[in-house]
This record gives C-alpha cells, structure tokens and sequence, in this order.
C-alpha cells in the first residue's frame, strides 16, 4: 500500500502540474516559447523555487520555527507597515507589493501568522476557551489584518480573520463563545457597508444579481460563469476555449483560473481539481489528527484551514456563489509568493505525516 | 485548564472541520454541474454572443432599364474607410492616415455599428491604392466597398425614377418589421419609392470574431449583398431625352405615351435635379437649397402639380355637347368678341371676335364665347357627370409614388364650401377650363387617350415588367382597361375632326405641315402669380393612333406659343426615330 506521504506529495504535484498547464493556456507571450518573460515560465521557475522549499522542509526540523514565532510575526507586521510606506500599487490602485513587485508581503504574513497562533495557543495552553486570551489573540491577529485591509486588500484581511477565527474554533473555544463571536460579527458586518470603498459595495451588488449590470461591475462574474458554462461536460479542449483565448474573462492567470481551467477541460476537469483540493485537506486534518504534539496539530489544521477557505472563496466566485475577493487558488493560480508559501507549509505537512508513521511503526515494534 | 476533556474537544473540532471540507466539495461540485452541464448549452450562446460580431453589409438595389434596354439606375460600388475601435489607437490612425493620402481631412468618425467608426466616405479610386499599400501601417482600418446609386443623366428623368435615401427615423418605425436597419437605403420617391419592395435586395453580413477588447481575430463568414428583381420600364429613354431637350430653358411638363396600351413612353418635369447629389449624401445645406427653390425641382409636375387646364379643358365639353345633343356638328354660331350675360360681358380671348365660326371651327380657334354657350346649355350638373366619366377628380392611377388627384367644382361643393351659390359665370368658366377647376397633367393626358381610343382608357403605366437576377422575365404588366366611356361614334368623330382642324386651321398653327394626321389641342391657362401656362395636347396618327402628347410650359404664354413649338420637336422626332 502507498504510504500517506507520498500520496500526498503526489496529490500537491499533481495540483502544481494543472496549474502549470492552467497558467500555459491563459499566457498570452506563450508563443515566445518558454522564456523569463513568459508567465508559465515564471510559474515554473517559482514551482522549482517552491518544490525546493518543500524538500528543505521534509528533511530538516522546523521546530525552530515555533520557538521564534514572535519574530515572524514582528516581521510580517514591519515589512506590511513597509508596504503601506514603499509598497508599489499595482493596476488597481492597491499597494501589495515589495522590491519591486516580486514579494507579497501579505502572503508570507499567512504562514507567519500560522506559526505565530498555534505556538501562542499551545503555550497557552492553560488559558484557552478564557475570554482573556481570546482578546489577546484578537489583539495581535488584528494588528496584520488592519495593515491588509488598508492595502486594501479585502480578500487577504478577509483570510488572516478566518485564520484567527479558526483557531479559536480548533482551540476548542466553547460553542456559545463562538455563536456569540459569529453573531457579533454578523450583526456588525451591515456596519462595514459604510466604511467599504466604492469599488468594494459594487462588488457586492454584484455578486447579488451580477446580469443586472453584465457589462460594468458584473463583468467578472459574468464572464467567469459564462467561461465554466461553455465548457460543457468536457470542456472545449486545451487551449481552445473562446471566453479564455479571447480573452473575454479577466484575471484568467490569477483569480479566475479556475474558470479558464473549466472551459478547457468542463465538468470533468473542474471535478479533478475540486477532488484533487480536498483529498488535499483531508490528508492534511488526519495527519492533523495523528500528531502527537499540541502546536504541530494547530499548526497542521490551521494550515488546513487556510487552504479550504482559499479554495472555497476563489472557486465559490469562480461559480459566482462567493462575491469576488481577490484570493489566489493555492498552487494553481499564478503567481510566485502564494505559491512559494503554500509549497513551504506543504513540505512541513509533509514531514509530520512521515513523523508520525515513523512514530506509529517505532509504537508497532 | 489544560486536561484530557480539552484535548478530546480539539480532536472533534478536528474532524468537525473535516466533515465541513466535504460539505463544501458537495456544494461546489453541485454548482460546477449546474452551471457546466445543466445549463451550459445557455452559456455557450452567451459565449458565442460575446464573441461573434454580424456586420450588415447594405443590400443591393436592382437596376432599372428602359423598355429598349438602357440602364437607367444602378448601384455602383464606391469605396469607405472604416476602423474598427480597439484595435490600434485612434489618434495614431488617423495620422497616419492624412499622411498616407497626403492631405488634412476632416474624418466624419460616425458610428456605423457597435465598434466601427466610419472614418472617409465616397474614397477615390486613387485613395484606395494608397490605403491599401500602406494597409501594414494601418492596422484596424479597412477599406469597404458599399453600394452607391447611380443615375444616368441624373436630371433628364429624375421626378419619374425618384432617388434613394437613407431610411428615415420615422420609416424606421414603420418598416422595422420588414428588415430595414439604420443604415439602410429606400426609395424616396417615383420608381424607387413605388417598386421598392422589387428594387430592395438582400442584406449581406460578414460576422467577425473578436476578443474582448474588440479586435477582429478572424472573420467567420461572409454572404455578399445581393438584388433581386430589376425594372425595365415602358419608358422609352432616347424619346425622354428628346422631351426633356424639347423643353430647352423651359420649365414645364412633357408626357408622351401608347393609347393603345396604356405605356408611358416619356416623363418629364422640369426643373429637375440630380438624384445622384441623394446617392452621395447631401449636405444639410444642399438639401435645403433643393427645398427652398421656388420653381421647386422635387416637384414631380405630371403628376403632383395642379395648374387650371385652359381650352385643353374644351375637348370635354364638347364631347358632352355632342353626346347630349345640345348641339350638332353642322350648327353655326357667332362671335362678337364676347357674350353677354345678365348684365355682364364674358370676352373670347379674340377679342375682335371670330365672327361667323361652325362647331368643328369653334375648337380648331378655341372660341369661348361658343364654349359658355355649350356650358351654359349643358349646365353644370352634365358636365360635372361627363367629368366624372372621364375620371377627373377621381383618383388618378399611376405606378408612381405621391400621385395626386385634381380637383373639380360642382355647385354642391361651392354651397357646403363656399357658402356660395352656383352661378351661370361659374359654369361659363368652368366651360373653358377656368375657374376652381384644377387639374393633374396626367389627368389631362388620360383625357387626350381617351379620345384618341375612343373611349377605351387602359391604366397608364410606368413598369414594364419585372426581371430576375438571370433575366428572366418573372412578371409582366400587361394593358388593363380602366374604363370605356360609351358614346356615339359620331361625337368622336366631329371632336377630333375639330382637333385635326385646330393644327391645319387653327391656333396648332405651329404644328402645321407635318407629315402626319394629327389632332391636338391647345390650352392656355390663366395663372394668377405671372405670365400665362401654355398647353398643348393631341395624338397621331389621328386615324389609327399611337402616340399622345401633352405639353405644358409653366409661364409660356398661350397655347399657340411655347408648348406647340416643344410639341413640334417631339413629334418630329419621334417621326423620324421611332416611324408613325
Ligand atoms: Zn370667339
């Protein structure tokens, strides 16, 4: 029988694969051939990069990660705040980006703030379901999320909140504490109407009835269910899809890959990734659940976590069932710092699942 | 604190969050089928909409032909400039393009349809070279050949073939539902107007694909506009020509066709215009210079303009007099110049008087004092029931656009109109064409057929027949009898024995000595806004006739003038090119 492990590095290859493929098929310089300039070249390079990290990770101990956990959080929270000061904005207007749009500060604060909540809960440990702690969480979970959101970057704000809520939920916060946490939050979230920009409220709308304006803000929608509509059960074929090659669906190599990868390979193929994606969670919660150590299994399930929510949101408004957040589909959707990062805490996974077979094959013995 | 029970909750929040994992796999997964398979064949139209441009290419008109075969009307293809938007910028193009030929131009930069700005119209042949050699420089612009109207001679038949236009708004409205589309040309008036449903083609399309922003990546497919039916008219294009040159500096009217059938074989109405400036587009000011000329070129005069008909008028009082035996063709009268009446003096246009005259006299020198006395004896109810017989003020048929119908007074309507009685004065002057009498010249001329057919009046008509894309004939008007008016072989004879009379003896003096029989008549009606209209009417040969002739000179004088000598040239003509 195949060992976990390598069922699951198999499963995030084969994730990074597609996405190279994805990211061929939406290229508009892949007739230059494969070059630094081209994206899928670029993709490719940041897999390597990335598969590189994941190896570093599965054949060295990342306990050290944890002991300095603190430092990764100041870091992230600096270099956002560094963002807000230096950043370069990109076409939206957001400023997201450092040296000179090649680093993301905002992904590598995921993976810092994963690191930082699962080492702060477990030390303490003593404390969790306290309302103490929980506003102190609150506290510097906050801190990250705000400079996110003043980026603005709604989508990534919107994931480092989830990242926090799930911890309270994972910590085993007492029921009525988190009804009343949710309840908070859904009463207060008609508030945030008026302090969202302009752009943000026409998003909404949007998303509530996107043919009412097919061509302004509902564009995307549109055009997204338009592209996964066509593809059929089978899909229109490897780079042949209109709304795709036509280039009728907008951010085809980030946001709305997913869509682009459905017009192409239909039904059939969006069902590969979606299976692909949670055979991907569900391995990471059962190793989850297997490690012994309180940190490494916060730490696992909050990576698991993160992972859901991204696909969750990118694909639900790919299928126009989520209002449009710009949120990257993890390992498929362009780009280097999300997958650099994802690839990081995969080879950590990684390492955990093979620990702990080790573990249960020394107890077997 | 930390102990066994908190340790056992996390792992259930583990699992819990596992079975939530699912829960969303089956709910997206569910979407995905709905949108991908349940409704994508929906999506893939939305797609196929997206992505597929039709472009209406305009239809071609079917040409228009004389009855010996000459193309009067056809469309020639000129040459514009289109660009389509997004494709390359705007501003670059355009330089470009008033380098490439060299010159500034104003671009019009009208929006022919979603996506294309036309920027040139009507291109010279010489531009389209240039264009086209520079096309790599170009990019998004387009050279598109469209359908242009051509006339030949524009002016010499203008008022009988009409012109095209664009589709107005307000046609728009009323023929949305018969395919015409903005940009589309119709028939404004005469020929092009009435057999616009035979003349208007096939639109053509060529749909494009284009991405996103615009661009055309390929066309897909194209169908060529094509026409359907041409024309060929009864009208016989050199005798038109002849006409219109008849009529020289004069403005006036010129109808010459077959009795026997009912052909029209010339139309013509001057002033005129050149229906080609339509084809091109005129300019706003171009349009309203047409409009607001006095002598009014638009004005189809045969059949839209309404003049008194003058003595031309005395044909049918004199076929009434005879019918009703008011009169006989041996009696004599007596012409002082003038007849007295109550206690008024109604003068001859003589006004020494004519004498001593017969009946067959009184018409051959037009003498109105014996035509009050036939009018008077006659009274206006019969007249008014001869004109009737004859079709006047009734609606006059031809298969032209806006014809219209003359007016003729009976003392019924001056009572319910005027409030006025009818009087003897008014039934004088109606005798000799005067008065509240108006009348088409067409109607004058179906009034010379009749007589020339002996009561047999065939619909006039302009259309010959109609031909298919190959030639083929697919319809053909044949002669339809509109009305036989009975009456004795007698009345006939005597009136065109006077009509021979009035070209040998009388004031036709100008036609006389031609080598043929012919019977006319001459007009002159009173115009109160200048110099008198002149008329002259008639057929030969007058035994067995096949040509009728009407002539009017807007501001010619009397009859025995202008419209006599123009008379006298078409006949000569049609002598001598066509035989009689
Ligand atoms: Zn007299």
């Amino acid at each position: 029988m195949m060992r976990r492990e390598h069922f699951f590095v198999l499963v995030t290859l084969c994730l990074c694969v597609l996405g190279v493929i994805a990211v061929y098929s939406v290229d508009p310089l892949r007739d230059e051939g494969f070059g630094p300039k081209s994206f899928f070249g670029r993709q490719i390079l940041w897999n390597a990069v990335g598969w590189a990290l994941f190896l570093l990770f599965r054949f060295s101990d990342f306990q050290w990660l944890f002991r300095r956990s603190w430092l990764w959080y100041l870091l992230s929270v600096l270099s956002l705040g560094a963002v807000l000061v230096f950043g370069e904005s990109d076409e939206t207007g957001a400023r997201r980006w450092l040296f000179s749009r090649s680093v993301q500060p905002s992904e590598f604060a995921k993976l810092a703030l994963l690191f930082f909540l699962s080492s702060y809960l477990s030390t303490n440990r003593d404390e969790l379901d306290f309302w103490s702690l929980l506003v102190k969480s609150a506290f510097f979970v906050a801190v990250p999320t705000l400079l996110v959101f003043l980026q603005p970057d709604l989508g990534t704000a919107l994931v480092l909140g989830v990242l926090w809520f799930g911890a309270l939920f994972l910590g085993g916060w007492h029921r009525r504490k988190l009804g009343l946490l949710l309840g908070l939050v859904a009463g207060l979230s008609p508030l945030s109407w008026f302090i969202m920009k302009d752009y943000q409220r026409k998003r909404i709308l949007a998303f509530l009835d996107p043919w009412q304006d097919p061509l302004g803000s509902g564009y995307n929608v549109v055009q997204s269910q338009i592209a996964i509509g066509s593809g059929g059960f089978l899909g229109q074929g490897w780079l042949s899809g209109k709304q795709t090659q036509l280039r009728f669906l907008p951010a085809r190599y980030t946001d709305f890959i997913f869509a682009a990868f459905c017009e192409q390979f239909g039904f059939v193929g969006g069902m590969v990734l979606l299976t692909l994606f949670i055979l991907f969670f569900w391995i990471v919660l059962e190793a989850a659940q297997r490690v012994g150590n309180l940190e490494e299994r916060f730490f696992a399930s909050l990576f698991g976590i993160l992972f859901l929510f991204q696909v969750g949101i990118n694909v639900g408004m790919n299928l126009g069932i989520a209002p449009v957040t710009g949120i990257p589909l993890p390992f498929v959707s362009y780009g280097g710092s999300s997958l650099l990062v994802h690839l990081a805490g995969a080879g950590m996974i990684a390492r955990l699942i093979w620990r702990t077979e080790q573990e249960e094959r020394e107890r077997w013995i | 604190m930390w102990n066994e029970r908190m340790e056992e909750r996390i792992r259930q929040r583990v699992a819990a969050a596992l079975w939530i994992g699912v829960a969303l796999f089956v709910v997206l997964s569910v979407r995905l089928w709905y949108l991908a398979v349940l409704w994508g064949e929906w999506f893939r139209e939305r797609s196929e909409r997206n992505r597929v441009r039709v472009v209406f290419l305009e239809t071609l008109r079917g040409n228009i032909y004389d009855r010996r075969g000459v193309c009067l009307a056809e469309d020639v293809p000129r040459f514009r400039l289109v660009f389509l938007v997004g494709s390359s910028d705007e501003e670059l193009v355009m330089k470009r393009v008033r380098e490439v030929l060299g010159r500034d131009i104003a671009f019009s930069l009208r929006e022919r349809a979603p996506g294309e700005l036309v920027l040139l119209e009507d291109l010279s042949l010489e531009d389209v070279v240039k264009i086209e050699e520079n096309s790599e420089r170009l990019p998004g612009v387009l050279v598109e050949a469209y359908p242009a109207r051509k006339y030949r001679d524009g002016e010499v038949a203008a008022s009988l073939l009409g012109y095209v236009g664009k589709v107005s708004p307000e046609e728009l409205k009323a023929l949305g539902k018969m395919g015409y589309r903005n940009e589309d040309r119709i028939g404004k008036s005469g020929v092009e107007s009435f057999y616009e449903s035979f003349l208007r083609g096939e639109e053509g399309y060529r749909r494009v694909e284009v991405d996103a922003l615009g661009r055309v990546v390929q066309v897909l497919d194209f169908r060529s506009p094509r026409f359907r039916y041409s024309l060929q008219l009864t009208l016989d294009w050199e005798l038109q020509r002849a006409c219109y040159e008849a009529l020289g500096r004069r403005n006036g009217v010129v109808l010459v066709g077959d009795p026997a059938t009912g052909e029209i074989l010339a139309f013509v109405s001057k002033p005129s215009f050149d229906p080609n400036l339509f084809s091109r587009g005129l300019s706003l000011k171009e349009w309203l210079d047409l409009l607001e000329q006095k002598s009014n070129p638009l004005l189809a005069r045969p059949t839209q303009a309404l003049y008194p008909p003058g003595s031309l008028f005395k044909i049918l009082i004199a076929l009434a007099a005879l019918e009703e035996q008011v009169v006989t063709s041996r009696e004599s009268f007596f012409c002082p110049g003038y007849l007295e009446y109550g206690n008024r003096k109604y003068f001859c246009w003589k006004r020494g008087g004519h004498g001593r005259v017969t009946f067959e006299e009184a018409i051959a020198e037009s003498c109105n004092v014996v035509f009050y006395t036939l009018g008077l004896r006659l009274g206006p109810e019969r007249i008014a029931r001869y004109a009737r017989m004859f079709g006047f003020g009734q609606d006059a048929h031809l298969d032209l656009s806006g014809v219209k119908t003359g007016f003729f007074p009976t003392p019924e309507w001056k009572r319910e109109t005027l409030k006025e009685a009818w009087y003897p004065g008014d039934t004088m002057n109606l005798s000799i064409g005067q008065g509240y009498l108006l009348v088409t010249p067409l109607e004058m001329y179906l009034l010379l057929c009749a007589v020339a057919n002996r009561g047999k009046v065939y619909d006039p008509h302009v259309l010959w027949r109609v031909l298919d894309e190959d030639g083929r004939v697919v319809k053909e008007v044949k002669p339809s009898l509109r009305r036989t008016i009975a009456l004795r072989s007698q009345t006939w004879d005597t009136v065109i024995r006077g009509m021979e009379k009035v070209v040998t003896q009388g004031t036709g003096f100008n036609c006389r000595g031609l080598p043929v029989r012919l019977a006319a008549k001459t007009g002159t009606a009173q115009n109160p806004h200048g110099k008198e209209h002149s008329w002259f009417g008639g057929f030969f040969p007058s035994d067995r006739p096949k040509f009728v002739f009407l002539v009017l000179v807007e501001h010619g004088g009397d009859g025995s003038g202008e419209a006599t000598l123009v008379a006298r040239k078409v006949i000569e003509w049609i002598l001598q090119n066509r035989g009689a």
